[in-house]
């Protein structure tokens, strides 16, 4: 029993040493040039700048709005999608399913240049459709993480829940807005919560697809190649913060299934 | 005679102060295989030794036996700019004084070379930065290094930074013949490095040159005419609305704005005939007073609506598919440009813009932090550079990046011999003219000795972009490196360019903000109602 114990524990060191490695240590250092100056002494000038930086702040609101506007895009893309594949009686639906997820196993970079092959085809000079381009390029990389959460989410719901509704005099409408929409809510909001932050600060789609408009990450990186570390660690914590705030307002949607929903495909 | 001298090799160099795209990633792909099979390798190594321990334990006398006698250099270099060898039979360059061909990488050769000059082994640890900027993030986190090559900007920055070590007096020590770099270098370079300081101090003190170039426009000579493209105001011009690409870093574009705001002083008869025009020319070319600031702030706001995008390494590729007519590029890049679009017989320009251009430099400087006074790695450290100067490991660079050397080569003729191979015209060939290339190689434009004939075409191709025409390197001037203070203020003009303003966000979207706010908010309020009902 002792044994067992102990080994139990030990099993735990390689995944402690990553966490102090890669997690804590970074974000002390985060910390550290968040709230220094050039010279090594502490100061809030970093954060009070960011909210006073007319550019910071629109870089926030445009980084929001692509943001935003990209999860809409990819969640009325997503949601028929996810709900046709788990509601149809395909023998081959896994088949169907690959081929959603495959993209992601190309090359990246690959397939934002092919994208850029393709929207040229189709809108001549990429460079006059800045935002449309942000936003299409993000939901194409996007899209499969909005739809594999709802389609798990729909594919576990309980059958009978619907035909109940239906005995009770339903129809069709009524029973899937009133049942199974609300019951995929919380694959909805992981859905979100996993396109919504990584769109804020995807800066790469941007520069590949000819935006010349900064947003978070292009942000930081200007910072940094400006040799202020200090102003762009306190953007990245400030994202950072975001985010923490995001999950928290979105956790107690997600706690109530508690059947785990999220990339368990992936 | 293989002309179009760009092969598979120049495909997948050529490119400085980049950012990976796909090819890089491949060749970033196959480093990280290497890696792992190193990493497989040392561990059957070192399983094996363990078995074999009596063996390693001999094995180990031997290593540090070894270790005393050789010295490590380590070197830092921008991406993709040295030759790593590997050639194929037919790209042997068939000069008339024998054929050059890297058969291995110069990094190899050197390792070799050296033991057999000096007799003393050095194992040359070679790394690579992408831009000025994250090589001084590289050595400010602690990176150690002994041989870098940053642009001229930077090793000034870092000269005044006090991190640099003086190049020693055997390295100017001209009776030596291994001092291929001194013995070498282009006077018209020399003469550059011997009268530019900073903090009082020359350039030549402490930084020896590697490769140059200049800045300039690709273009299309089917929808621009040479004149068109030979001037910076080309990059706000509306009649080429999302036609152009500019660089995407603060100094390239802030030079091109000053040349295109200051065309009329900078054109004008009066200013061009200055007893000072050099001096004068570079005063303007370097003004950050904060009025030019703003100056150039409001024209690279018009240039962003105006350009096709900002860019650091996609503008090539647009430029060969056709995706823009005109394309802000330096020479080295310029040239792999035209190379590769002649491949699909498309033929593309270099024009230099009339009001000025600047002239770069990236030099080998030694830093004091990694040679920390060990005599026999700054010499191993200067034989590198001296090595990299010898004429045919010049040519097979030149080959392989595509940029111009600064080292014409001195008694040695191989180098225009090189240029000549290049781009001298065929015998048979009209339309052809003379170029002289004097200034360069012996600081003399007149001198008969060092004057091409060239098809009349190549004026505005690879050859005008690879060794430019005295012409246009009498408008050149360098971009000194600027003190922090100003620094900040032109990082934080290219911040204000760059960023979306929040009060550029139009009234109506706050209106609207509020509106979906305010309905999300009641909708909320309305379920938990009802989840009340229901409780």
């Amino acid at each position: 029993m002792h044994v067992l114990k102990f080994s139990r524990k030990s099993l735990g060191i390689p995944y402690a040493l990553f966490l102090i490695l890669f997690v804590a240590l970074p974000l002390l250092v985060l910390f550290y040039y968040a709230f220094t100056n050039g010279q090594g002494q502490f100061t809030t000038k970093n954060f009070t700048g960011f909210f006073t930086d007319p550019n910071t702040l629109g870089t926030l609101c445009y980084s929001f709005a692509i943001a935003l506007v990209t999860t809409i895009v990819c969640l009325l893309i997503a949601y028929p999608t996810a709900y046709i594949l788990a509601v149809s009686k395909l023998r081959q639906k896994h088949v169907l399913i690959l081929l959603l997820i495959m993209p992601m196993w190309i090359n990246f970079s690959l397939r934002i240049t092919a994208l850029k092959e393709i929207l040229t085809l189709i809108e001549g000079n990429l460079a006059y459709y800045p935002f449309l381009n942000a936003v299409v390029g993000m939901t194409y990389d996007f899209l499969p993480f909005m739809i594999l959460p709802i389609y798990n989410t729909i594919s576990r719901l309980d059958g009978s829940l619907i035909e109940a509704a239906k005995d009770l005099g339903a129809n069709d409408t009524s029973a899937f807005l009133k049942v199974t929409l609300p019951l995929s809510v919380p694959g909805i909001v992981s859905g979100i919560s996993m396109v919504f932050l990584p769109a804020m600060t995807n800066y790469v789609v941007l520069d590949m697809l000819y935006n010349s408009t900064y947003i978070m990450g292009s942000l930081i990186g200007s910072y940094f190649s400006a040799y202020n570390w200090h102003g762009g660690s306190m953007i990245a914590l400030i994202l950072l913060a975001i985010i923490i705030a995001f999950t928290i307002l979105t956790r107690g949607m997600e706690e109530s299934d508690n059947r785990g929903v999220g990339g368990a495909l992936l | 005679m293989n002309k179009l001298f760009l092969t598979d090799h120049s495909a997948s160099a050529g490119s400085k102060k980049t950012t990976g795209t796909v090819p890089r990633l491949f060749s970033a792909f196959s480093a990280s295989l290497v890696r792992k099979t190193a990493a497989a390798l040392s561990l059957i190594f070192a399983v094996s030794s363990i078995a074999a321990a009596p063996f390693a334990a001999a094995m180990n006398v031997q290593a540090a036996a070894h270790s005393e006698d050789q010295v490590v250099l380590r070197i830092c270099n921008w991406e993709e700019y040295i030759d790593l060898g590997d050639w194929d039979e037919e790209e042997t360059i068939d000069l008339e004084s024998g054929d050059i061909i890297g058969e291995n990488s110069l990094i190899e050769d050197f390792e070799e070379w050296y033991s057999e000059t000096y007799g003393l082994n050095v194992k040359v640890e070679y790394s690579t930065f992408g831009t000025n900027e994250d090589l001084y993030n590289m050595l400010t986190l602690g990176d150690v290094y002994d041989l870098v090559c940053p642009s001229e900007y930077m090793f000034m920055k870092l000269m005044s930074e006090d991190m640099l070590m003086p190049l020693s007096d055997d390295f100017f020590d001209e009776a030596d013949e291994n001092n291929y770099y001194v013995n070498g270098v282009s006077p018209y370079i020399r003469n550059i490095f011997d009268t530019h300081e900073i903090n009082g101090e020359l350039w030549s003190k402490y930084a020896a040159g590697y490769m140059w170039g200049i800045t300039g426009i690709v273009y299309n000579p089917d929808a621009l005419t040479h004149e068109d493209a030979s001037t910076w105001k080309i990059l706000n011009d509306p009649a080429y609305k999302r036609q152009i690409t500019i660089k995407d870093n603060v100094r390239d574009s802030y030079f091109a704005a000053l040349g295109a705001l200051k065309a009329d002083l900078l054109t004008s008869e009066e200013f061009r005939s200055d007893e000072n025009y050099a001096q004068r020319l570079e005063e303007e070319m370097n003004d950050v007073s904060p009025e030019a600031i703003a100056m150039v702030q409001d024209y690279l706001q018009d240039v962003k609506n105006n350009a096709y995008s900002f860019e650091t390494d996609s503008g090539k590729v647009d430029m060969i598919t056709g995706k823009v007519l005109a394309n802000y590029q330096w020479s080295g890049d310029a040239v792999y440009t035209m190379d590769q679009a002649e491949e699909d017989d498309y033929y593309l320009n270099f024009a230099v813009p009339e009001e000025s251009t600047n002239i770069y430099f990236d030099g080998w400087v030694m830093l004091k932090s990694g040679i920390s006074q060990d005599p026999r790695k700054q010499h191993a450290a200067e034989a590198f550079i001296n090595f990299c100067s010898r004429p045919d490991n010049v040519i097979r660079n030149m080959y392989y990046i595509g940029y111009t050397s600064v080292i014409a080569g001195g008694e040695d003729e191989r180098i225009f011999e090189y240029v000549d191979w290049c781009y001298g015209a065929e015998e048979d060939e009209e339309d052809t003219v003379e170029y002289p290339l004097g200034y360069f190689f012996v600081n003399d434009s007149e001198d008969e000795d060092y004057i091409l004939t060239v098809p009349e075409e190549q004026l505005q191709r690879q050859l005008g972009a690879q060794y430019p025409s005295a012409d246009a390197i009498s408008r050149s001037c360098i971009m000194v490196y600027f003190d922090a203070e100003k620094n900040d203020l032109i990082n934080q003009m290219w911040i204000n360019v760059r960023c979306f303003n929040i009060h550029d966000v139009p009234v109506w979207t706050w209106i609207l903000t509020v509106i979906v706010i305010a309905g999300l908010v009641w909708l909320f309020v309305q379920a938990r109602q009802r989840q009340k009902l229901y409780r």
